[in-house]
């Protein structure tokens, strides 16, 4: 997990001291420092707005095809930002610059606030809502004073998330032309090979990803948990009139309209268009790359966040300081990872541009989401189970081998599938670590989309959507995935 | 089965003394509940004797076997012991059948494993419900898996935490009668916390009363009901009255129930306690001559507490009559005291 920040360290200390002071000062700097702060606070502020209403939206009011309606909102999650860029830009090319990268990272991030606070709400006793609203509060009054303060970990969590995406994407700020962190540290890299100003870059980035995680976690620990019996009820009295289901369908088609109809109908179009001349069994062995190397990379991830996550909830420091470190690094841009195991890659000659080397950047770049699901998963097991389980004559290896591992695996695996998608869509790290000729839909796609030829990246695009939206369902199914929700109670969280 | 003895036993959490000087016998086969009010430190107790919590000193022995000593402590899971807690804590992931073989291991075989299933389900009178999820379970069917799971392990010792607590009043009865039975039919020394004094007298054979910490008197139901060591331990068994009294200097006892006349100014001032049911109330005149007024009547059903109001004191008497109620609010009765004296003077009665 040191490698790339030990990287970073050691390329920026190669810089005499007044370059680094000039790199730090020049006018340029304070740019895309203002630039990417300015973009990150829209955008998750935004998201956040958005994502709560919608997931109130769908927890309370009876929508039609309730279900249908859960799945297509998280969806847009599995449509990387440069997908959606792509897509925009592919209709509209004048689409560029800051106002357009706000408009593309809300669509692309919201799902993650949706995911946390459906998740939070289901988790509220509906019985304090019924007493609220006997005390004389609406409902607008009820959810601020006693549903809010309740979800508002998790919602910090998923905010956490976007912050974290803004931060480090790179595509979406790529093709629309905003100068960020990432895309002057891939431009100084790419134009100059001036890999020390790159690595003082990064590591201001790393700063900010360290503030902004901590200001998280302060708030975190200043909230307070509400629960006031241990039976809590949690299916609400769905809103019917019409007006408000009216409202609330409409938004939700707007937002699906724009997070997901648009762009996967853009991409069936240009498919159909381009079908002749498609190379099937390229594209096939594009998305087995591409399936390949997110499972390897997801495994990983879950090998390392087994152990920390065990410890952090044991209680271990030495465990939470690495649990903070996974988070830094989760905020690191793909490029930058890229970088620092291309480095790490070269020294060690058998490692360089090996399947193992990338699925081992997906587990670093991804390895948060894996330690928060190990981690909430594990404190969700009741104690008293343990504790019975050890009366009845098993070990603490037995204990965790037969009760704590089964009831806690559902949740572990919507953080494994949450890398895995995660994976799936990441491009920088992908382009600079693929193997030789190991192609996946990603780099395929970016590849066409760097020389303007969009109807030939349309179907890896495509492909990728589809791909990726098997482990989005998955993870959106907590019946599916998260069986043990019910004696549980939550599953996999984002935080 | 296995007999309990724990002496001197504390448990501390921080700086908290929850349980102090804590002494226990407990017969093997007996079946023995721990009463007391929320938080006196019974389920830490029962929670200690399972292994689950390290006492800061004491020790406890099942049968010459000592399990707690010091810091010595044998592991919850080398204890042989079935610990059953408030709504059965069933694996919500196993079904009914892999829930009651749980604690089988696996050197017995699959016949084995499955006829000790079977005779468990059976014992509670839940066959054929072996592949039901808990979930799909009642309460009281809940408890009864979670028993026959504790019992399948042939444990020394069934420890019960409040097993009947969240069952429905109207359930409570027939599930909490059942469990009692069964558990004495195996002969299984049983440990039950409560805090339902009518639970406790109608199972037990031992009662041991809790209070901050301690246990304060320990005996069978009839001992501990009808000889209170205190009025404090009197109110946890059942409904009692104090009423203020005088010990003459002869030893003979004075109270408005005995003297209509009032009290002696001489003697040593007491209380003495009485229970509702040893108030004789009759509309006639009998061998008694003390005479009160109904103040008020809460029926019962299948019996009723009166409230007396007697001539020159403020506080009121309740007594507690049986069968059709010829009372009504107002009227004047007369009173007679058909019971043991239990003399109370600070803090310990005397018979």
């Amino acid at each position: 997990m040191a490698i790339p920040l030990v990287y970073l360290v050691r390329r920026a200390l190669d810089s005499e001291s007044q370059t680094l002071a000039t790199v730090v000062m020049r006018r340029k700097t304070l740019e895309i420092f203002v630039t990417t702060l300015t973009l990150t606070t829209l955008v998750v502020a935004l998201a956040t707005i958005i994502g709560v209403a919608m997931a109130w939206t769908l927890h309370n009011v009876a929508l039609p095809f309730p279900n249908l309606s859960r799945a297509l909102v998280i969806l847009p999650i599995a449509i990387p930002s440069y997908v959606f860029t792509f897509c925009w830009i592919s209709l509209f090319p004048e689409l560029q610059g800051f106002w357009a990268a706000v408009f593309i990272l809300v669509l692309s991030t919201t799902p993650f606030v949706i995911l946390a606070a459906l998740s939070a709400l289901r988790r509220v006793d509906w019985s304090q809502h019924e007493v609220a609203q006997t005390l004389g509060l609406n409902t607008f009054a009820t959810f601020f004073q006693v549903t809010l303060p309740q979800i508002r970990n998790s919602v910090t969590a998923g905010s956490l998330l976007v912050a974290l995406y803004v931060l480090s994407d790179f595509g979406a700020v790529s093709l629309l032309g905003v100068d960020t962190f990432t895309r002057a540290i891939s431009n100084l890299y790419r134009g100059s090979f001036d890999r020390s100003t790159a690595a003082v870059l990064a590591l201001i980035l790393v700063a900010i990803s360290g503030i902004i995680i901590s200001i998280e976690s302060r708030t975190r620990s200043h909230s307070k948990n509400f629960r006031s019996s241990s039976r809590i009820i949690n299916n609400p009295q769905l809103i019917r009139n019409f007006k408000s289901r009216a409202i609330a369908s409409v938004v939700t088609l707007v937002y699906v309209l724009l997070g997901l109809a648009f762009p996967l109908t853009l991409l069936i179009i240009r498919f159909f268009s381009n079908a002749a001349v498609i190379d099937y069994s390229n594209l096939l062995r594009a998305a087995l790359s591409t399936i390949i190397a997110s499972l390897l990379g997801a495994f990983v991830a879950l090998l390392l966040a087994l152990p920390v996550g065990i410890l952090v909830q044991q209680g271990s420091s030495l465990a939470r300081f690495a649990d903070k470190g996974v988070l830094v690094v989760h905020a690191l841009p793909g490029i930058v990872m890229g970088l620092a195991l291309v480095a790490f890659g070269s020294e060690f000659g058998w490692l360089y541009q090996t399947l193992g080397l990338l699925a081992f950047a997906y587990a670093l770049l991804f390895m948060a989401k894996s330690v928060g699901a190990v981690r909430t998963s594990l404190s969700r097991v009741p104690q008293n189970l343990v504790d019975i389980s050890a009366t009845l004559g098993q070990t603490r290896s037995q204990t965790f081998r037969r009760i704590v591992l089964p009831l806690a695996a559902p949740g572990i695996l919507s953080g494994t599938l949450l890398v895995f998608l995660a994976a799936m869509k990441e491009l920088p790290a992908t382009l600079m670590l693929h193997p030789t000729g190991f192609e996946t839909l990603a780099t395929e796609m970016w590849t066409y989309t760097s020389i303007f030829r969009f109807s030939e990246a349309a179907p890896y695009a495509l492909a990728l959507v589809l791909v990726a939206a098997i482990p989005t369902f998955l993870i959106n199914r907590p019946d599916l995935v998260n069986r043990s929700d019910k004696y549980v109670s939550g599953e996999g969280d984002l935080s | 089965m296995t007999s309990l003895e724990i002496r001197d036993l504390g448990v501390k959490f921080e700086s908290r003394q929850i349980l102090s000087k804590l002494n226990l016998t407990i017969e093997a086969g007996a079946f023995a509940a721990i009463l007391g009010p929320s938080g006196c430190g019974k389920t830490t107790l029962l929670r200690t004797i399972a292994g689950l919590i390290t006492p800061s000193e004491g020790t406890i022995r099942f049968g010459k076997q000592l399990v707690s000593v010091s810091s010595l402590v044998l592991p919850p899971h080398k204890r042989n012991i079935g610990y059953v807690p408030q709504e059965g804590g069933l694996f919500p992931h196993l079904n009914v059948a892999e829930n009651v073989g749980f604690a089988l291991g696996k050197k017995i075989s699959r016949d084995e494993r499955q006829s000790i299933i079977e005779s468990m389900l059976t014992l509670v009178g839940l066959s054929g419900f072996e592949k039901r999820l808990p979930q799909e379970l009642s309460g009281g069917q809940q408890t009864r898996i979670a028993l026959a799971r504790a019992l399948a392990m042939k444990p020394a010792m069934v420890l019960l935490d409040e097993p009947f607590a969240a069952l429905d009043q109207a359930l409570r009865a027939g599930i909490s009668e059942e469990v009692v039975a069964l558990l004495k039919s195996t002969n299984t020394t049983t440990v039950m916390v409560t805090h339902d004094r009518e639970d406790a007298l109608v199972s037990a054979d031992v009662i041991a009363l809790m209070r901050s910490g301690s246990v304060v008197q320990s005996g069978t139901p009839a001992e501990v009901y009808l000889k209170p060591i205190s009025a404090d331990v009197a109110e946890s068994t059942g409904d009692v009255v104090t009423i203020p009294a005088v010990q003459s200097n002869e030893g003979r006892y004075f109270s408005i129930l005995h003297h209509s006349e009032g009290l002696p100014q001489d003697g040593l001032k007491g209380e003495l306690l009485v229970r509702p049911e040893e108030i004789r109330i009759s509309a006639n005149s009998t061998a008694s001559r003390v005479t009160a007024t109904i103040s008020r009547i809460n029926y019962y059903g299948h019996d009723a507490l009166l409230e007396l109001e007697f001539a020159g004191m403020a506080k009121l008497i309740r007594a507690r009559v049986a069968g059709p109620m010829n009372f009504e609010v107002g009227q004047t009765v007369f009173v007679e005291h058909q019971g043991p004296i239990r003399w109370v003077s600070g803090n310990a009665t005397r018979e």
